[in-house]
């Protein structure tokens, strides 16, 4: 069993090495490369499954513990920073959902890229993401862990903005990048005030209870560190789960291809938010009502506010971004109300349907770029739901898929999400009874359910507008089923989405997943970790709730006919615009970050180059030589004018005037001596003598 | 492996090649080129067997050499290194050898000078780097002026202003030296002695902080417009802009890293209190540089001209972190500062070095570095894209490239001393991945390829390698990318050196 | 009973002054040459007096006088030697029209 745990650190090694081969080698060959990446990340899911076979061996020990391999790594002055790896149950449950999902998008992308210039370049990237990904789900320090974090935030930049001659693409993964680097910089700046309180940054070393108790304990700027640190990890995770505020760029993340939207928005990217809150947990919750009210709260905002975008929108691919923006808002809720595992449940159930829906809504795409190609059709939008219709009828195993992935978001019995999403509204409910009426949890839970009903309604505006009515474009009537590369995955998905639920069932065993990953945390006793029994008002309630809202929305668009209004926009007026225009959101941060920072940057230039800073530097260059010239006319006036050449001239002047003197005349030079040696002898005679 | 006279050998072999460059006839440009790429060989390989000589066990200086000069003033001939001087000099080593290796491809007129004078600025940076006697080490100083004048100023591009740039850069950096050479004598005549080993014992000016805040701000001054610290920084664009792609790469390099050297090896031993007591304000003058120089940046529409920004950034970087390591605060954090700051310069060394090579590599094909003359070349140039990307996100500090190991170390330390300043700092990481992603990856390599725009500026007359990066060029790159790969991923290769030197430096001094 | 030694000073001042004059005065070289003969006698005169003066028993002061005498014969030969050489150039030895060394 420890001998299967020892291949934890190959998992992340394979799609690396896939991705070296691919770059340096295999990128002339299309398929060589797509096969390696392929096989790469099914190895990774092979030796995951070995593992989670080992972790599940291994019983309580491994599952709460954990399992270390630690790698010293970095000296810093007498000691030495550990690097490592190491498996749990939460990592295990991870293990068993990313490579998966991984496996299935990329095999479905080998297809759906055919054609593409760059594809063996996009199996690179992706390789490159999976690895970002597993080694964060294995990384037993948070230093490890933020390194994989920002790895996969560079391949979402490539891969956002993999069609970059488009410029919204390259637009979208610049502001995917830069978003979420600004959620980084805070997690980075939460990592450097943990590491340098606790000397460490390994885990279960962090979570130590004295560890905590000192975090808790110690005040940095009127709050306790633990708090501070926790919010600025939050702050990372908002950043990289898309959660209000630093939302705006998981929409515009459509950009890139969509089995990319897929990976970024199931297995990968999005869930390294979540995944980093809960891993974290203990730090949140170490102080009663600290950070952890903030994640709820703000989980609770995006839960709503996601859905109610959700359903103005006509991207295909938007709804679904919307759609994740929400979710991961639930799972916020969970974490925040303290459940960790309905947060890491609902995590992982929601990577299988959503991937499902994502790729699905690929092969929609698919299909009918397919045939806008057949009747030579280049204007239509092959994204808008406005231009599909009736597909059911010419795409059945991506319809029936879909309808899978539809009802388990949306939460029908008993398929995945219903058991997820029903464990986290159950939680809110329950610590609502405690606490009371108007308290957090009452809000959370109310958010959830109303945000239930949207995301029921959005889903049911997309299932009538996109497979049922007449087609409303030539190009949706030429549309075409995909091959078996691309429906056999979703599938797959289709099969998990519908069962996955189960794992985590309260009715067996109270729920197998909660002894499986959910005693990781058992040391903080800040936390609800205890399974919560199953609350048949919630689920009846957000049962119907779900119902009505898909039905609602199916029947208002089921027959939409090509050049009518939108149903919801007559219904909600100047609503409705909000909601398409996202509340204006991306608007308000042009005006008040992106513009302002590029005027800074041009007047800080300016400053530099054209107005002080240089300026000064080149006015004392201008001294020297305006002083230079100074010295240059004293030199030549006054030193050598007046000093030099005038005491020549002095006696120029004398010679010429003394030289009359000379007559030739002998008898005046006799005179002269005769008369000078009267002189000399009379003031002889006079001075010395007297 | 015992090398006698190793220092001397890696400080003066390239001023012999350089004196038998100035004996070839010019005309045999080839053997000029062949033969300077063979004698910078020399050092690089001494500094590699420095590195692996280099005695953890022992104490801070190894490799000493030590002789009277000038009895009747006390000057001594006195080298060694250090776990600190030896990254730098193995740095300068390598750089020197891509650099004549690049060099001897892309210089066309004026061979047998350039190659001279280049050898005989190699002598002077590595002769700075193992200097212990301050005449010595001013000697150096200054004597790397010289050809870096002369190689900007002959081989500078004419539209760049290369008198211009030559003569501030000549003045600016003087202007400076000649504070430092009288803080130099200040100290001599208190101490009697110009051992940079000796000194540190005796405290000049303990006695008159007055004094010794005035030497200090003389001698600090002189590194940081070197370093080039706000305000100091503006002779740097300019000689940058017009320096020849080699001038460049090791203007950015190496010769930024004499500064930063100086402060640590000179202020901190000499001036700890003094130090200590000005952290503060050179901190606030280190985040300036780093959040200013970003903004700068982002405005800067020729390419050259923005790298050159990005050091005045990056360089902040290493104020911040030498700033935080003298101030008071735990020893392990201040030792992480100061390893932070030292692997900061290596790595601003290998990655901006790294940097210039890839304008020189466009600009040698097309004789422009204007920004909007680019774009899609992403698809055209993919290798060149690859080897861009991977110094791009090491320059914006990706964990995994050596960027970020430097970054982290140094905002650790930091914050553990200063928490507001680096706090503040930190805004600078978000600034720097916004000017490289949006200015140089985006303007330059994304968006629609235009075949008509690329063919009008693609010099295929003068440039026969190739569109996409050339052979030499690929060698060129990749000790660096492999250099910034390697330390991303096991900073210990480097840190392991680094680390005893902080210890034993900041040990003694505090 | 000697002559007092004023006498003889006065005497040769007065021989020194008739030759001063006739050095100053005359315009013909030749009588200029004869003031200076008359100048130098005046000196020994001086010098002779001074001798028996001051060291009766030595005869310092007339070796002196012999000396000038001797110097003073010299000097006449060689200044008559110049006059001739300046004679024949110039047809003349009027001092006053030998003015070619004036400025």
């Amino acid at each position: 069993m420890e001998k299967l745990l020892l291949l934890t650190p190959l998992i992340p090694i394979f799609p690396l090495l896939a991705f070296v081969i691919i770059i340096f080698g295999a990128n002339k060959n299309n398929k060589l490369s797509a096969w390696l990446a392929i096989g790469g990340i099914g190895l990774s899911t092979l030796t995951s499954w070995l593992v989670i076979a080992g972790t599940i061996m291994g019983g309580h020990h491994v599952q709460a513990e954990g399992w270390r391999l630690p790698i010293p790594w970095m000296p810093t002055g007498e000691i030495v920073f550990n690097m490592g790896v190491g498996v749990d149950g939460f990592t295990a449950a991870m293990l068993f959902m990313v490579p998966l999902v991984c496996l299935l998008i990329f095999i479905y992308a080998s297809e759906y890229m055919e054609g593409d210039p760059r594809y063996a370049r996009f199996f690179a990237y992706v390789s490159l993401f999976a690895f970002g990904m597993l080694t964060l789900v294995i990384a037993d320090n948070l230093l490890l862990l933020f390194m994989a974090w920002e790895v996969m935030g560079l391949c979402s930049y490539l891969l956002i903005g993999f069609w970059f001659e488009k410029t919204s693409a390259k637009r979208a993964g610049l502001k995917a990048f830069l978003t979420t680097r600004i959620g980084d910089v805070l997690l980075f700046a939460g990592m450097l005030i943990l590491y340098s309180y606790t000397r460490t940054l390994t885990f279960h070393e962090l979570f130590k209870p004295e560890t905590l108790e000192m975090l808790s304990g110690t005040m940095m700027w009127g709050i306790p560190v633990s708090a501070l640190i926790s919010l600025l990890v939050f702050g990372g995770a908002v950043g990289k789960s898309a959660q209000f505020p630093l939302h705006v760029w998981l929409p515009d993340a459509m950009e890139g291809p969509t089995p990319v939207s897929a990976l970024i928005h199931a297995a990968t990217m999005v869930s390294a938010g979540v995944y980093l809150v809960a891993r974290m947990l203990p730090l949140f919750a170490i102080v009663p009502d600290g950070a952890l009210r903030w994640v709820a709260i703000i989980g609770a905002i995006t839960a709503f506010f996601g859905a109610t975008i959700g359903i103005a929108q006509n991207d295909i691919k938007r709804v679904l971004a919307y759609s994740t923006i929400s979710q991961l808002g639930y799972m916020m809720i969970a974490l925040g109300l303290g459940g960790f595992l309905a947060g890491v449940f609902h995590l992982l159930t929601h990577a299988f349907f959503k991937a499902l829906l994502f790729l699905g809504s690929g092969s929609i795409i698919h299909a009918v770029e397919h045939g806008a190609h057949h009747v030579n059709d280049h204007h239509t939008d092959p994204q808008d739901m406005m231009n599909m219709g009736g597909l059911y009828g010419r795409m059945k195993r991506t319809a029936w898929a879909y309808f899978f992935g539809t009802a388990a978001l949306i939460g029908i019995f008993p398929l995945a999400g219903f058991w997820s999403k029903d464990e986290i509204l159950a939680e809110a409910w329950l610590q609502w009874q405690e606490a009371g009426f108007m308290s957090l949890p009452f809000w959370a839970w109310l958010a959830g359910t109303l945000g239930a009903f949207l995301t029921a309604l959005y889903m049911g505006r997309q299932i009538g507008l996109v497979f049922f009515g007449k087609p409303r474009t030539e190009a949706a009537a030429h549309a075409q089923e995909p091959g078996n590369r691309m429906t056999i995955p979703l599938l797959v998905l289709a099969f998990f989405a519908a069962t996955l639920g189960f794992i985590n069932v309260p009715f067996i065993k109270g729920g197998w997943l909660h002894h499986f990953a959910g005693e990781v945390h058992a040391a903080s006793h800040a936390l609800h970790l205890e399974a919560i029994p199953f609350q048949v008002s919630v689920a009846v309630v957000s049962s119907i709730v779900a119902l009505g809202g898909f039905f609602l929305g199916w029947a208002m668009y089921r027959n939409l006919k090509a050049g009518q209004q939108d149903p919801l926009e007559k219904m909600l007026g100047p609503v409705f615009t909000v909601l398409k225009n996202k509340y204006y959101v991306d608007e308000l941060y042009t005006a008040i970050f992106i513009k302002p920072t590029v005027k800074l940057a041009t007047l800080c230039a300016k400053f530099d180059y054209d107005w002080v800073i240089n300026p000064i530097v080149n006015t004392v260059g201008r001294i020297g030589v305006v002083s230079a010239i100074i010295s240059a006319k004293f030199d030549e006036i006054v030193i050598d004018g007046l000093g030099v050449l005038g005491t020549a001239r002095f006696f120029k002047w004398t010679g010429k005037e003394l030289r009359l003197t000379q007559s030739g005349q002998v008898s005046n030079y006799l005179l002269t001596i005769a008369l000078s040696s009267l002189t000399l002898v009379g003031m002889y005679l006079f001075f010395i003598r007297m | 492996m015992n090398i006698p006279f190793i220092l001397s050998l890696i400080v003066f072999l390239p001023l012999l090649g350089s004196i038998v460059v100035m004996f070839m006839p010019g005309t045999k440009e080839k053997e000029i080129k062949n033969f300077s790429i063979i004698i910078s060989l020399f050092p690089f390989i001494l500094s590699i067997l420095l590195w692996t000589g280099y005695d953890y066990t022992q104490g801070q200086y190894q490799f000493v050499q030590d002789y009277s000069w000038i009895p009747s003033l006390n000057v001594r001939f006195h080298m060694a290194a250090d776990g600190l001087s030896i990254p730098l000099i193995f740095l300068t080593t390598l750089l020197s050898v891509l650099s004549f290796w690049y060099s001897s491809r892309v210089i066309k007129y004026r061979v047998k000078e350039f190659f001279a004078l280049f050898l005989m600025l190699e002598m002077g940076m590595l002769g700075v780097f193992v200097a212990l006697d301050l005449v010595l080490f001013y000697f150096f100083w200054e004597i790397g002026l010289v050809p870096m004048f002369l190689l900007i100023g002959i081989w500078g591009q004419e539209k760049d202003r290369p008198q211009y740039s030559a003569i501030k850069f000549f003045l600016y950096t003087l202007v400076g030296s000649v504070a430092m050479l009288l803080a130099f004598i200040a100290i001599y005549l208190q101490t009697g002695t110009w051992d940079v080993t000796a000194i540190p014992a005796m405290m000049p000016f303990a006695s008159n902080p007055t004094l010794a805040a005035v030497a200090f701000w003389a001698i600090f001054i002189a590194f940081a417009i070197k370093v080039p610290l706000f305000p100091f920084h503006t002779w740097l664009p300019d000689a940058h802009t017009a320096a020849p792609t080699a001038g460049s790469v090791i203007l950015a390099g190496v010769l930024l890293k004499l500064g930063g050297y100086g402060m640590i090896r000179i202020l901190i031993p000499f001036f700890p209190q003094t130090f200590r007591y000005f952290a503060v304000f050179i901190a606030v003058f280190g985040v300036i540089s780093m959040i200013y120089g970003a903004l700068v940046s982002m405005a800067q529409w020729d390419l050259k001209r923005l790298i050159a920004y990005s050091s005045v950034s990056h360089m902040g970087y290493f104020t911040l972190g030498l700033a935080a390591a003298v101030y008071y605060g735990d020893p392990e954090s201040q030792i992480i500062a100061l390893n932070g700051a030292i692997l900061q310069m290596f790595n601003h060394g290998i990655i901006t070095g790294g940097f210039f090579f890839l304008v020189g590599v466009l600009y040698e094909r097309t004789h422009t570095r204007d920004l909007k003359a680019f774009g899609g070349l992403s698809s055209r140039l993919p290798k060149y894209y690859a080897v861009m990307m991977v110094t791009a996100f090491a320059s914006l500090g990706l964990p995994g490239l050596a960027g970020f190991i430097s970054e982290l170390l140094v905002f650790r330390g930091a914050y553990a001393t200063m928490p507001a300043i680096a706090i503040v700092g930190i805004i600078a990481i978000v600034l720097t991945a916004a000017y490289i992603l949006w200015k140089i990856i985006q303007y330059v390599f994304l968006g629609e390829f235009s075949p008509e725009k690329w063919s009008k500026i693609f010099d295929v007359k003068h440039w026969s390698f190739g569109e996409d990066m050339a052979p030499f060029e690929l060698i060129t790159m990749a000790p660096l990318v492999f250099g910034m790969v390697l330390i991303g991923v096991y900073p210990s290769v480097i840190l392991r050196m680094i680390n005893h030197a902080s210890q034993i430096i900041l040990g003694s001094a505090y | 009973m000697t002559i007092p030694l004023s006498w003889w000073l006065i005497s040769a001042t007065a021989l020194f002054s008739i030759g001063l004059y006739g050095v100053l005065s005359n315009k013909n070289a030749i009588a200029i040459l004869m003031g200076l003969e008359l100048m130098l006698n005046a000196v020994n005169i001086n010098l002779v007096a001074f001798g028996r003066h001051i060291t009766p028993l030595e005869v310092t002061g007339q070796i002196f006088a012999i000396f000038v005498i001797a110097i003073a014969a010299a000097e006449a030969a060689v200044a008559l030697a110049i006059i001739i050489a300046v004679y024949r150039q110039r047809t003349s030895i009027n001092v006053e029209q030998l003015d070619s060394m004036r400025f």
